[in-house]
């Protein structure tokens, strides 16, 4: 039996296939989180981005890169016009962000926006048009156990990769993004230094938006190619406690989503090779272990410094001039 | 724009902004709906009469104002003393499993027993699973949200496990069709909660628990030492400590409090509506979330929870009775989510006083 | 010293600076001026109006009224960028750093001359290292913020300005956080700035240091300019007459007392117990209040005062040793044990621990009484009682506020102090613990306090009296104890007291005073 046929390279390249929506979902809510917002609305705008990129998809017409490139691009924006909404109501109006973000996810998910845009469109029950296909890249898709895993996967995945390299060096080797740790850390001294605070956090905000969208977009044209209500099936939550799991540092981000991935992937591969443990055991783990890591790096040590941006979840008003 | 936080907020703002951004809401919503190519004001005559006026409205409204006054309180009673909880959603299905539990061993016993014991059921299985994050915050510090959130999904899966994927004992073996189309074991009849016929509606039993639990809700936030100290608690945790509270048994105690108000809710859709474990109709209804829309517009008061969660349910049973291709799904969630956007903008105005230079 | 040259502009000139807050008019129509190269000390009472004008000066407010003039050139700052591009940069009090971050980082922050790509981090690190070198304030550009000691953060504050170019320095009640050592440092530092041609505004209610370091002082009182003199011509006397209108009377000292036949009402036996990031910060400290004794406990701030104050009062758990309330072990780590045998806790944060800031005046007068009759009957609280006790209490201590029903956060400092006091008083406590009483207290709220806790003793009860006001411990306390770095340096009584040598101890220089000193033979 080939190698590549095992089923721990399967396993592993179904993993990354399944992670990479969390990647950009999660990347882009650590960046909302970074500037010290809160947006539990990732579900939401990730069913916005599926469904108008599916949309988009079944509307536009033109060469198949160029269709599937706009498609995501549209689901991206569509998320990024949505999350201006919790943006304004937690940035300008000071509200509630948890609140705010549920709003979000109830105004734009399953029993809302999304679904409204679905069913007015008349979008479920029909196959894309375009979807994602598995690239063989530079030929070495065969290369035994790295072929499947770093050389056959889609499009999406490698700029998942690619984004998370331009996330680590926005973060720690550019001006701006020292800026965006201050304002997470401490709002009151990035304002007093001159950084505007309120600035950062609508951009990263609306970031997050974008990269959720896109997220959405990969599960509507690259997992499975049509489109149901409430497809992410709980995606974007996995993907707001990915954050704190990664310690909001973007590599953690990739490591994180495969285990996640890897779990997603596990019932039906072990179902498909005939061993029997319901799936909902498979399906849990990914939500225990999250508890169960939350626990370990919650606890005294790690607790300290090490990750949560301390001005997280509240907003910060400079009250006289 | 310049904005000063308030020391004191005016009596009449507090009723006043949140009307205003209920209209402004709809006002709102009205202009989505025209560009959308429909009629407001026929479309919001036609949610009011399905929601109150029509025939029988009243009564299905009731059916869904009952489990989010549930979900809210525990919204409510958690969020005001700033404990996240947002396993509401977890802690009802919990609640159901543990209520139709109960009443399908109690199945020989009379009525007044079985519904006792439905109620302990739900109270103490709701209880129960938000004891879990209430004791990871208070031992660990572990994040609330996150926590309550995840036991949602498992919860969940727990839920489809028991029906679908096992031959547990709520499942229904009886029958060959039973088995092949995997559902729940009904509830015998004595185990179906009373009503109250009151001229234009039927007032399930659990609408009345709820009612009693709300002013019970109020009574120890106001008049009880547990509730003194979780109000000390929720406004500066230093204090709280300093005072000589048992901060860490204050968190557990109030998490399991708001998960049995959610339990309830579960005990109530069994015992008031379903009448046997029904994954599937729960997970599709999110009471869980909706619940906490419904606290943060009643601001954390339990008496407002209950006018907010009756006018709520109408809204949600308005869209059931219209949906089709003319009235599709979504719009629902739209104008819910607008409603929460407005009543949060509105919060500015009552935190801080705005001026513009 | 320096002066100016003749005829040139001022530095800074501001005029008729006007600012007004609800309820307070902190500024009315003050003029203030610097010169190159000087270090110009602003003075007055907390309230006064010298932090507003500051914080005018750095850009952080904008004046209602009046004009500002740097270098003879009107300026109007919307925000602490303009005044940077000015040259004019504040170092607060309560410094303005990201704890997670670096040294560089923080330095760097908002600074737009670096560049946005940083290819080499290493690079910044060393500019950083550099300008420190030069200044003599060594730092790691390295090291993360809470890492660092108080002296070195302000440090950190001080280079941030200084990296930018500053010429003009607020500096804002910057030794509230240094040993003596560290404020030497710090004014070494501040010459060598000002032999460069800077000009140092210095913001502080601390007449000595006033006195040692600046060149003219200018006085402030309920946000009005008093004047300005030439510190070489004045004195402290006549500066703390201009700072608070009347003939100030030092308060005198107490009679000494014996009290060694008294009671033992609190007792330290070896208690240790760490801070909160693990490290050790009260080490080994045994201590014996008599009834009615005024122990005072002097210190630098950050020496283990308030970490000894929580491990007395049970809110943080000890790590080895015991304390005994009248003779019976307290359990640790058990307030509502303390409060139960009669310890009270006057604490340091009096709005963010002492009371619960939103609940009302009278659900704060039972915040530690809540539990027992009358106020509670079996879980249920018996809501007449606590108006009762709530009116009661507010006319016995004078609080001033709208009613019981306020919510206390809208009371003044010194009310709130009164609530906390009247609170922890009423309880007929056997001891009590108090850190920091009249911390950010006007003068007549301050001599409330003080009265307060004289009756107390007076009554019987034993306090123990953390202070970092010095001159607060001398006229109070019966004994004088000093901490440095979480243990008890020295012991005097009153009489015995020589305040150098306790500022020696302060600063960790000598130890055990209450030996007497060797008769040469």
């Amino acid at each position: 039996m080939n190698v590549n046929d095992s089923i721990v390279v399967v396993l592993v390249s179904s993993a990354i296939f399944y992670g990479t929506p969390l990647v950009f979902a999660a990347l882009g809510e650590l960046l909302a989180e970074r500037s010290g917002v809160l947006n539990l609305g990732v579900e939401g705008m990730m069913l916005m981005g599926a469904v108008t990129a599916f949309w988009s998809v079944q509307h536009l017409s033109g060469p198949g890169w160029l269709v599937l490139l706009l498609a995501t691009l549209i689901g991206g924006l569509a998320a990024l016009a949505v999350s201006i909404i919790h943006a304004v109501l937690v940035v300008g109006l000071r509200a509630n962000q948890i609140v705010s973000g549920l709003a979000l996810t109830i105004f734009a998910g399953a029993t809302g926006l999304s679904s409204y845009v679905g069913n007015v469109g008349k979008l479920g029950g029909q196959p894309a048009h375009h979807e994602f296909n598995a690239l063989n890249v530079l030929g070495l898709a065969d290369l035994p156990v790295v072929g499947p895993i770093l050389f056959h996967q889609n499009a999406l995945v490698y700029a998942s990769w690619a984004l998370v390299l331009i996330a680590m060096a926005y973060l720690h080797r550019t001006r701006t993004g020292l800026h965006l740790r201050a304002v997470g850390e401490s709002p009151q001294t990035a304002d007093v230094m001159g950084v505007n605070v309120a600035r950062y956090r609508y951009a990263h905000t609306l970031v997050g938006g974008l990269f959720a969208g896109v997220g959405g977009a990969y599960f509507s044209l690259a997992i499975t190619p049509n489109w149901i209500d409430g497809m992410t099936s709980g995606a974007g939550w996995i993907a707001i406690a990915l954050v704190i799991f990664a310690f909001w540092r973007p590599e953690m981000t990739l490591a994180g989503a495969y285990l996640f991935g890897l779990f997603s992937s596990l019932g039906f591969v072990l179902q498909a090779r005939q061993v029997h443990l319901p799936p909902e055991v498979f399906a849990s783990l990914p939500y225990l272990m999250t508890v169960v890591v939350l626990v370990a790096v919650s606890t005294g040590w790690a607790k300290q410094r090490l990750g949560a941006p301390a001005a997280l979840g509240t907003p910060y008003v400079r009250e006289e001039r | 724009m310049r904005i000063q936080r308030r020391l004191t907020t005016p009596r009449w703002l507090v009723v006043a902004v949140p009307a205003a951004s209920l209209v402004a809401a709809f006002a709102a919503a009205a202009i989505v709906l025209v560009v959308a190519g429909k009629d407001p004001i026929a479309t919001y005559s036609r949610l009011l009469d399905r929601a109150f006026l029509a025939p029988g409205a009243l009564s299905g409204t009731l059916v869904t104002a009952t489990p989010l006054l549930f979900t809210g309180l525990a919204a409510a009673a958690a969020f005001r003393i700033r404990l996240w909880n947002i396993g509401g959603e977890g802690q009802l299905y919990l609640g159901a499993v543990g209520a139709s539990g109960v009443g399908l061993v109690l199945h020989n016993q009379p009525a007044a027993v079985i519904i006792a014991g439905m109620i302990g059921g739900g109270l103490v299985a709701g209880a129960a699973w938000a004891t879990i994050p209430g004791l990871l915050k208070a031992y660990f510090n572990t994040n609330e949200i996150i926590t309550s959130l995840m036991l949602n999904y498992v919860a969940s899966l727990v839920l489809t496990y028991l029906i679908f994927d096992s031959r547990s004992f709520w499942r229904d073996l009886s029958t060959f069709s039973a088995r092949a189309f995997p559902q729940g074991k009904p509830l015998p009849d004595a185990a179906s909660w009373p009503t109250v016929g009151a001229g234009l509606a039927v007032i399930p039993f659990g609408f009345f628990v709820g009612v009693l639990a709300a002013s019970a809700l109020w009574l120890m936030y106001r008049s009880t030492i547990f509730g003194f100290q979780a109000r000390v608690l929720g406004d500066s945790p230093p204090a709280a400590r300093y005072a000589g509270i048992k901060t860490r048994r204050l968190v557990v105690a109030m998490m399991a409090l708001s998960g049995a108000l959610a339990g309830l809710g579960g005990a109530s859709e069994i015992g008031d509506f379903r009448h046997v474990l029904d994954p599937r109709g729960l997970q599709q209804s999110g009471f869980g979330y909706s619940g906490i829309v419904v606290a943060a517009l009643a601001r954390y008061n339990p008496f407002a929870v209950a006018v907010v969660a009756f006018l709520l349910g109408g809204l949600a049973n308005a869209g059931y009775s219209l949906q089709g291709p003319d009235f599709p799904a979504g719009l629902v969630g739209v104008l819910q989510g607008m409603i929460l956007f407005f009543a949060l903008g509105g919060e500015l105005l009552l935190r801080y006083r705005v001026s513009f230079q | 010293m320096t002066s100016a040259t003749a005829g040139a502009a001022p530095a800074v000139a501001m005029r008729s600076i006007t600012k007004r807050f609800p309820g307070v008019l902190a500024n009315d129509s003050v003029d203030f001026e610097a010169r190159e190269g000087e270090v110009h000390a602003l003075l007055g009472e907390n309230g006064a109006g010298k932090s507003t004008l500051a914080s005018i000066l750095a850009g952080l407010y904008r004046p209602d009224a009046g004009e500002i003039e740097i270098h003879g050139r009107k300026v109007e700052f919307h925000s602490p960028r303009d005044a940077m591009a000015a040259g004019v940069s504040m170092v607060h009090q309560h410094f303005r750093l990201a704890a997670s971050l670096t040294v560089a980082d923080n330095i760097v922050l908002g600074h737009r001359g670096t560049p946005w790509l940083r290819t080499n981090p290493a690079t910044i690190d060393s500019h950083v290292a550099e300008l420190a070198k030069r200044y003599r304030m060594p730092v790691n550009p390295r090291a993360r913020i809470w890492q660092l000691s108080v002296g070195e953060q302000q440090r950190v504050e001080i280079l941030k300005s200084l990296y930018r170019g500053a010429r003009i320095l607020i500096l804002d009640e910057p030794t509230s956080l240094l040993t003596p050592q560290e404020a030497d440092d710090l004014f070494e530092t501040l010459r060598r700035m000002t032999a460069e041609g800077r000009t140092i505004v210095f913001v502080s209610h601390k007449l000595e240091e006033l006195m040692a370091v600046s060149d003219r002082v200018t006085v402030l009182r309920g946000g009005r300019l008093v004047g300005t003199v030439v510190t070489s011509e004045t004195t402290p006397p006549q500066l703390a007459q201009m700072m608070i209108g009347r003939e100030v009377v030092f308060a005198p000292s107490r009679e000494a007392r014996d009290l060694t036949g008294g009671k033992v009402v609190l007792e330290l036996r070896g208690v240790s117990a760490d801070g909160d990031l693990g490290i050790r910060a009260v080490n080994d400290v045994s201590l014996a209040i008599r009834a009615g004794e005024i122990v005072g406990i002097a210190g630098v701030s950050g020496n283990g005062q308030r970490q000894l104050a929580e491990a007395i009062s049970g809110a943080r758990a000890r790590t080895a040793g015991d304390v005994l309330a009248s003779g019976a072990r307290l359990r640790n780590g058990d307030p509502e044990d303390a409060i139960a045998r009669g310890v009270a806790h006057v604490p340091e944060d009096r709005l963010g621990t002492g009371v619960s800031p939103s609940l009302s005046v009278a659900d704060n007068l039972i915040l530690k009484s809540h539990r027992r009759p009358p106020i509670a009957m079996r879980g249920v609280l018996r809501r007449d009682r606590i108006a009762a006790n709530a009116r009661d209490l507010m006319s016995r201590f004078s609080v001033a506020a709208p009613g019981p029903e306020t919510p206390t956060r809208l009371l003044s400092g010194g009310n709130v102090q009164k609530v906390v006091l009247a609170r922890e008083l009423s309880s007929q406590p056997k001891a009590i613990v108090a850190a920091n009483p009249t911390r950010g207290l006007d003068v007549g709220a301050t001599e409330n306090v003080r009265s307060l806790l004289l009756k107390a003793a007076a009554d019987g009860v034993g306090i123990l009296l953390i202070s970092e006001d010095l001159d607060e411990i001398l006229t109070l306390a019966d004994r004088i104890a000093v901490i440095y770095e979480g243990r008890i340096v020295g012991v005097v009584p009153r009489d015995e007291a020589d305040v150098q040598q306790i500022g020696l101890m302060m600063a960790g220089a000598s130890a055990a005073p209450t030996l007497p000193p060797l008769k040469p033979s």
